[in-house]
């Protein structure tokens, strides 16, 4: 039998130690490469790359629908009929003053929302489950609004939203809709996902 | 800290009170001969790789797309665009190959050291098991990039079927689900390999260890350490020559995957395609059903098993005799513990002719390997100026098929007889460093 | 036990030894070596800029992405777009060639293959050596030759630069099946031969760039890798070797 006072325990606790640790360093470098390869990769990031849409087609009172990292965008030309009523609504809303910064970048922080009066670029995904809400432009009674001036109505659970994009008071959506980052190139042209001063 | 592991230890111990003894069973008091060399770091390797190809292959599937049309653009994808892909699929096909590196050596020392001799035959034939699934879930595997190596290996392959009397024709149809490898010969190969073959191969590794835990391991100087002397520093009643499997083996297998990990990083960041050996030019164009490679061969690691095919001639107007060699080469390694019935286990004590006979199987293994990767035709023009290629390399590979059937007949012959002379078996282990 | 592991080395080194002419001799053709530096970012430059200006017409690199390009080739986004893509791709698209394919089989025989993975399927030292191998062969349907790629069926793209190449037969013998002793150059192009070969040796690294993008990185992380891993196995080398003390003793 051999003397278990030969055994220099604190060494092999220190090896052991020593090695566990780095070992275990090197294991978490080799799951790092992993975890990465989930995030988004180059084709989804191009993908998701800005675009640039053409607006000179849209007429006053009109809404398009562009595609931009696969979310729908509504570019909306406002009539100054329209627009004249925005500013009535406020009592009417949740955030008239668009308070809620994370809902829109710094420059769509005003009634209508947006960097040119008349368009409205807005993410058309309502903040409450993530619907499609209705364009429903013309000033008049609906049904489920008998004071209607124009705006957004999800038929999933009956959100309203004003022409900028705001919502009303009282109905399930908790946010207003979210505007993108987008600006000017010329005058029928926008970029959407890049800020004014270009970065994207 | 300390009660708190010991309180939760024994909360799971009351739980699962048989979890405690099966990993004393299996480590701290699995006993194994202290005289392990080097060839008995390829067990604990071979399982490291099978651990890496599966969950390096778990990550490919989340972006490989089972498809003909869709297959190899897919392999590109995760070559560049997806954050790391290249390094995820180097690791796996480096893998592949040195999987078979692994289990090589791992097969060699089983037959160097006699140990698939009793009582150790059950451990043997799941390995060879095991051998014979990888094959299968190597060959799936490299169909899938669906490059025209993919594409003309699989057709090559699944014609060997073809050559099987009367059925055939029909079995080759079936396997490939249409007339030539298309869709759904991809889509099934991709089911067999990422989720069939691996639990299978899963199953096979756990009855393959369960059963060398029932018997023991051999070791380099095939003495049964059971029924020598008793007694050692850790317990009264274990074998003199044997230690705990844990920690010794443990930090020496560590040493061996340390050592094992820095080969196969260079490989993987230096040399991925190991020139043309692990992934193969041709295989980075698309499948093309109406152009062959001019240099078709299979991968590396069968081109011995290919050579064999290639080597027999077709006779009586059938091509079988080259696929039963092939499959029966595979078959002899399987039924090496009735063949050899020699009584000495390793290669050391044993006598001149089976060690002769050993040195030619692997010379005749080795030489298939590079008739079948077309190697010594490269070579022959090079070495016979004038020579007519295929004569000289159809005689020198017949001589090497003959040397690898052959030494199973000498083995047999040999030990069956009488003739082997060995030398005496020492009464313990012995120690060389 | 030292002695064990070195005798493992060599055994290792031994075999990589042995295994390094069966490598070289994997790539088969003798074919002069490229001399193409991947690693050269002002070549791959040179031989991006060659690729867009002479090859794009015909061939894509359907895998290759023009942001990646600016990344990896060390230029901006506007740069990419302004000398490089001519074909009105967004930056994050992939380089596709304009070429109809059927016009391609019309004036061809045959579509013009994707170049993405040329170096990787044929080697570099095919590609830059089938670029200085045209020569005119009237008997051609696209009047064109080549001895590294007899009967191809491409013209010579970069003709202007090299100049025209001519075959010269060995004594006595001539017509379309004759033997090609060497090429001559017949009229001189606007590069000198030296200038053509550094060109073609500039896109020849470019397509292999292309063909594996990851490249440019992998040996730069690989050493840190095996940097690490050296220290880990001599720390395992330490930690078995106090183990096995017991088992020594004991012997």
């Amino acid at each position: 039998m051999a003397n278990e006072e030969v055994v220099d325990h604190g060494r092999r606790r220190f090896l052991t130690t020593t090695t566990a640790v780095v070992g275990g360093v090197g294991v978490v470098a080799a799951i790092v490469p992993f975890i990465k390869s989930w995030e988004p990769s180059a084709r989804a990031k191009a993908a998701g790359a800005p675009v640039t849409v053409d607006i000179s087609a849209i007429d006053a009172g009109q809404k398009v629908t562009f595609a931009w990292r696969s979310l729908p965008v509504f570019v909306v030309n406002r009539t100054p009929a329209q627009l004249a009523q925005l500013k009535g609504l406020a009592p009417r809303l949740l955030d008239p003053d668009s308070s809620d910064t994370a809902q829109q970048p710094d420059f769509a922080k005003n009634e209508t929302r947006s960097i040119k009066p008349e368009w409205l670029v807005i993410i058309g995904l309502c903040t409450h489950l993530g619907c499609v809400p209705d364009f429903v432009p013309d000033i008049k009674p609906e049904p489920f609004d008998a004071n209607w001036k124009g705006g957004f109505y999800c038929p999933c659970h009956k959100s309203r939203y004003d022409l900028s994009g705001r919502v009303f008071s009282g109905v399930p959506a908790p946010k207003n809709l979210a505007v993108p980052k987008y600006h000017f190139i010329d005058d029928t042209h926008i970029q959407i996902g890049v800020d004014p001063e270009g970065k994207s | 800290m300390a009660s708190t592991l010991s309180r939760l230890g024994n909360w799971f111990n009351e739980r699962a009170p048989g979890f405690m003894p099966m990993y004393r069973k299996h480590m701290t008091e699995y006993y194994a001969p202290k005289n392990f060399n080097l060839w008995y770091y390829f067990g604990s390797l071979a399982l490291l790789v099978l651990v890496n190809q599966i969950v390096t292959g778990i990550f490919l599937t989340m972006n490989y797309k089972t498809s003909a049309a869709e297959a190899f653009n897919s392999v590109e994808y995760i070559m560049r665009d997806v954050e790391w892909g290249w390094l995820i699929r180097y690791m796996h096909s480096t893998g592949a190959s040195l999987f078979f590196v692994v289990v090589f050596l791992h097969m060699f020392r089983g037959i160097m050291y006699g140990s698939f001799k009793k009582p150790r035959e059950l451990v043997w034939i799941l390995g060879m098991l095991i051998f014979l699934v990888l094959m299968a879930e190597a060959f799936m595997g490299y169909v899938l990039p669906w490059g025209n190596m993919s594409f003309w290996g699989a057709k090559v392959i699944i014609s060997l079927f073809g050559t099987i009397p009367f059925i055939g024709d029909t079995l080759v149809q079936w396997i490939m689900g249409d007339y030539l490898p298309a869709d759904s010969t991809l889509n099934r190969f991709f089911a067999l390999h990422v989720i069939a073959l691996p639990l299978v191969l899963l199953l096979l590794v756990v009855l393959h260890l369960a059963a060398l835990h029932e018997v023991g391991s051999n070791n380099p100087d095939g003495v049964d350490v059971k029924h020598g002397p008793k007694g050692n520093r850790w317990s009264p009643d274990k074998p003199k020559d044997a230690i705990p499997f844990h920690p010794y083996y443990t930090v020496k297998d560590s040493f061996g995957v340390g050592f094992f990990l820095m080969i196969a990083a260079f490989i993987i960041f230096f040399a991925p395609t190991f020139g043309g050996w692990f992934l193969e030019h041709d295989n980075f164009t698309p499948a093309n059903n109406l152009v062959t490679p001019s240099h078709i061969k299979p991968s590396w690691y069968f081109t011995p098993f290919y050579a064999i095919l290639r080597m027999i001639p077709s006779f009586f107007g059938t091509a079988i005799w080259g696929v039963i060699g092939m499959f029966g080469a595979i078959l002899l390694l399987a039924l090496l513990p009735w063949l050899d019935q020699g009584a000495v286990r390793s290669v050391r004590y044993r006598g001149m002719g089976y060690r002769i006979a050993l040195g030619v199987l692997v010379v005749s293994f080795l030489a298939l390997g590079l008739v079948g990767a077309g190697v010594t035709a490269e070579l022959i023009p090079a070495w016979f100026p004038g020579a007519d290629v295929t004569t000289v390399e159809n005689a020198f590979g017949r001589l090497m098929v003959l040397g690898y059937f052959g030494f199973f007949v000498f083995v047999w012959i040999y030990t069956r007889f009488g003739f082997e002379k060995t030398k005496p078996v020492p009464e313990r282990v012995t120690m060389h460093d | 036990m030292i002695k064990r592991y070195l005798s493992s080395l060599a055994l290792a080194l031994g075999l990589a030894v042995a295994a390094a002419p069966a490598l070289a001799a994997e790539d088969g053709e003798d074919l002069p070596p490229s001399g193409a530096n991947v690693y050269d970012q002002a070549s791959l430059q040179r031989g991006a800029r060659l690729f867009f200006n002479y090859c794009v017409g015909c061939h894509s690199l359907k895998y290759v992405r023009y942001s990646r390009l600016a990344a990896d080739l060390g230029l901006s986004e506007d740069e990419v777009m302004k000398n490089l893509n001519f074909t009105g791709a967004k930056f994050g698209e992939t380089v596709v060639s304009h070429m109809p394919a059927e016009d391609a089989k019309g004036w061809f025989g045959k579509e013009p293959p994707d170049l993405t993975l040329e170096a990787r399927a044929k080697g570099s030292d095919f590609i830059y050596n089938y670029l200085n191998s045209f020569y005119l062969d009237p008997s051609r349907p696209v009047g064109w030759n080549n001895t590294v790629f007899p009967n191809a069926s491409m013209p010579n793209p970069l003709w202007e630069l090299q100049g025209l190449q001519v075959a010269v037969h060995p004594e006595g013998k001539a017509g379309a099946d004759a033997p090609v002793e060497k090429l001559e150059l017949h009229t001189k192009g606007s590069m000198s031969p030296e200038e053509f070969q550094a060109a073609t040796r500039d896109l020849t690294a470019f397509l292999e760039y292309t063909a594996e993008p990851a490249a440019l990185e992998r040996q730069s992380i690989g050493v840190w890798v095996l940097l690490f891993l050296a220290g880990l196995t001599f720390l395992l080398y330490l930690l078995k070797h106090e183990y096995w003390k017991d088992v020594h003793e004991h012997h």
